[in-house]
């Protein structure tokens, strides 16, 4: 595997998975909806 | 010429016996009370009866299905886009356009194409639910405000419909092949030269899918039609279960199993080093290199670009319809504009992440360059089903392990793909004809039986399914897409589709994308599909005109067609009826 080779795989893959963690973060620290809140009682 | 026609003739005669048959179960009585009075009473006319029947419901009841988690709607639509294409089309699209300089067009895609139009659709679903539909034709005509974009609307449900007559019969071939490798015997003797291994697993291959012959399932190899009732059934216990119940409940698990499947057999693949010390230069280091050394002359052709955009289309599920049924069954103040993001995030992870790791790095292992080239040369089914085997034949004794994990979560990724293409089909049947689930899962069920039997019976070199594939997985697809961008940014208008995106949303799309959405999106796609249409309609139309099973596969895309055609006919004066805003000219509460 060539230098540029190692360029383009490891930036596509920090591209494509810091974008999902970074979506994954923000969905998982949101308040939940009132539907997703275990029932009370 | 003559057994073509005969063949055909079984194929219609079992079309209107299971017409007539469902015709007589509408015919049936009902216990009293399950239906209004005044159909009830319709008299003894049969025609009478049955078209009360279809028309009993005049008003629409309230819609209660919805998602129950935020993440359940994100998982469902990532599970969709999640398909076999991430895995096995991806590394030969990209090893053959260029490599790592591939990712350039590819990005450029996804940012331009891919997300703008996802984002417009989950945004004309989710308003169409709020208005009381969850199919394409209905949410298209109030979006795109005339029964013109309702019937061309009609796509959005030929689509998936369509797709899913062959869809579900690969997904069983993914089924059966993991079943083989945890029950035996081994498809690929691994002490057997390469030569012999390529024509076992290509014997194989072609035996369990019917590909030598038609008619090969009828005949005597029972096992693969067992492998699709199985599928078949599956699919659509899930999909009657409802959104909530069934799609979520079983995406919810799916998807991260999934991922973890990905993960043993990527970490395996990694680990390989170098296998067979005769080779040296057979390693894994340059089994990546066959996929990500950049090739940047690849660029100058404009099929590298052609092939990208075409990747990224199929991959995220745009253009399908689903992401519009799917968006609504939101509620009115969920977000999409996140929700959107994070699942094309996530279908990129298990596209480059997973499919740009394994695949072709574990053939380039055994194979070496020139095996791969093969391979890859081969298409989806040739890797996938053929070189894959023999890959797994030289693991050794964790070979069938693997085996089994890779195809079983092939299956995973394959089913939760295809129940998104039962539920726009069923979301439509639904609210069309006024059904309940039931009853549109009846339909369903019989308009499924008669379009999957034929893919099933006409198996030879596998040119009915082909042409399903091309001219409504691929062509219609473009041409969906263009009508659902066209009717969200100049029809719906940009400055109230952004206002609607952004109704709810947790993140901001930036502004730029407000001129990508209205002018660089449809026109991309436009000389995309100009080109796509320039390069491969001649040769696709050729076909037609030579091979009867290529004419048989549009007689069935025709019927298909002129089914949904009426329901939209009957839905129309139904939601009349009941007062809905079918042509979106009132304000969404």
């Amino acid at each position: 595997m060539t230098v540029l080779g190692w360029v383009f795989l490891i930036t596509s893959l920090a591209c494509v998975w810091g974008l999902a963690a970074w979506c994954f973060y923000k969905v998982l620290s949101l308040e939940p909806r009132r539907s997703d809140e275990p029932p009370r009682g | 010429m003559l057994s073509g026609v005969l063949v055909f003739a079984r194929f219609f005669l079992f079309l209107i016996i299971g017409l007539l048959l469902y015709a007589y179960y509408l015919r049936v009585p009902r216990p009293p009370g399950t239906m209004p009075d005044q159909v009830q009473a319709t008299g003894t006319s049969p025609i009478r009866e049955v078209r009360s029947r279809l028309e009993w419901r005049t008003s629409m009841k309230p819609q209660t299905q919805e998602w129950g988690t935020r993440l359940g709607v994100i998982l469902a639509v990532a599970g969709s886009a999640v398909g076999l294409g991430n895995f096995l089309r991806f590394p030969g699209q990209a090893a053959e356009n260029g490599g790592g300089a591939f990712m350039i067009p590819y990005f450029a895609a996804l940012i331009f194409l891919g997300i703008p139009i996802g984002w417009a659709e989950w945004t004309m679903g989710r308003y169409g639910g709020r208005k009381g539909f969850h199919s394409a034709p209905a949410i298209l005509g109030v979006i795109g405000k005339g029964a013109a974009a309702r019937y061309i609307g009609v796509i959005g449900v030929l689509i998936p419909l369509a797709v899913s007559f062959y869809y579900t019969y690969i997904e069983a071939w993914c089924l059966g092949y993991a079943w083989h490798y945890v029950a035996g015997p081994a498809i690929v003797d691994p002490a057997a030269s390469p030569g012999s291994q390529m024509r076992q697993a290509a014997d194989f291959y072609s035996g369990f899918t019917g590909a030598s012959e038609n008619g090969i399932l009828a005949a005597g190899s029972v096992q693969t039609f067992v492998f699709w009732a199985i599928t078949f059934g599956v699919n659509i216990w899930i999909v009657s279960r409802g959104i909530s119940k069934g799609v979520e409940r079983f995406c919810t698990w799916a998807m991260p199993a999934m991922a973890i499947c990905a993960l043993i057999v990527l970490a395996r693949v990694l680990t390989l080093g170098t296998p067979d010390v005769a080779f040296p230069d057979r390693n894994v280091s340059s089994g990546l290199g066959y996929m990500w050394n950049p090739n940047f002359e690849k660029l100058g052709d404009p099929g590298t670009w052609l092939a990208a955009a075409g990747q990224i289309f199929f991959s995220l599920s745009v253009g399908f319809g689903v992401i519009m049924n799917y968006a609504s069954y939101m509620k009115k103040n969920d977000d999409v504009v996140l929700s959107g993001l994070t699942a094309s995030a996530t279908n990129e992870v298990f596209e480059v992440g997973f499919g740009g790791l394994i695949t072709l790095t574990a053939a380039f292992v055994f194979l070496g360059a020139s095996g791969t080239a093969a391979a890859v040369a081969g298409g989806t089914f040739g890797l996938g089903f053929t070189t894959l085997p023999m890959v797994f034949a030289q693991m050794g004794a964790l070979g069938a392990l693997l085996g089994a994990v890779w195809f079983f979560m092939l299956f995973l990724a394959a089913i939760t793909s295809s129940i998104s293409m039962y539920q726009p089909a069923l979301a439509f049947f639904e609210e069309s004809l006024g059904w309940s689930r039931q009853r549109a899962v009846g339909l369903l069920v019989a308009v499924c039986l008669a379009g999957s039997f034929p893919v099933m019976y006409f198996s030879r070199g596998g040119v009915f399914l082909s042409t399903l594939d091309d001219w409504v997985g691929t062509f219609l697809i473009f041409v969906l897409a263009m009508v659902q961008i066209f009717c969200f940014s100049w029809v719906f208008g940009l400055d109230r589709g952004w206002e609607e995106a952004h109704r709810g949303a947790h993140i901001r799309i930036p502004r730029v994308f407000r001129f990508v959405m209205k002018y660089v999106a449809p026109l991309y796609l436009l000389v995309v599909f100009v080109a796509f249409s320039v390069r491969n309609l001649p040769a696709w139309i050729r076909g037609v005109a030579e091979q009867p099973l290529a004419q048989g596969a549009l007689v069935l895309i025709a019927a298909t067609t002129a089914l949904l055609l009426i329901c939209i006919r009957l839905g129309e004066k139904r939601w009349r009826a009941a007062g809905l805003d079918l042509d979106g000219r009132r304000p969404a509460e």
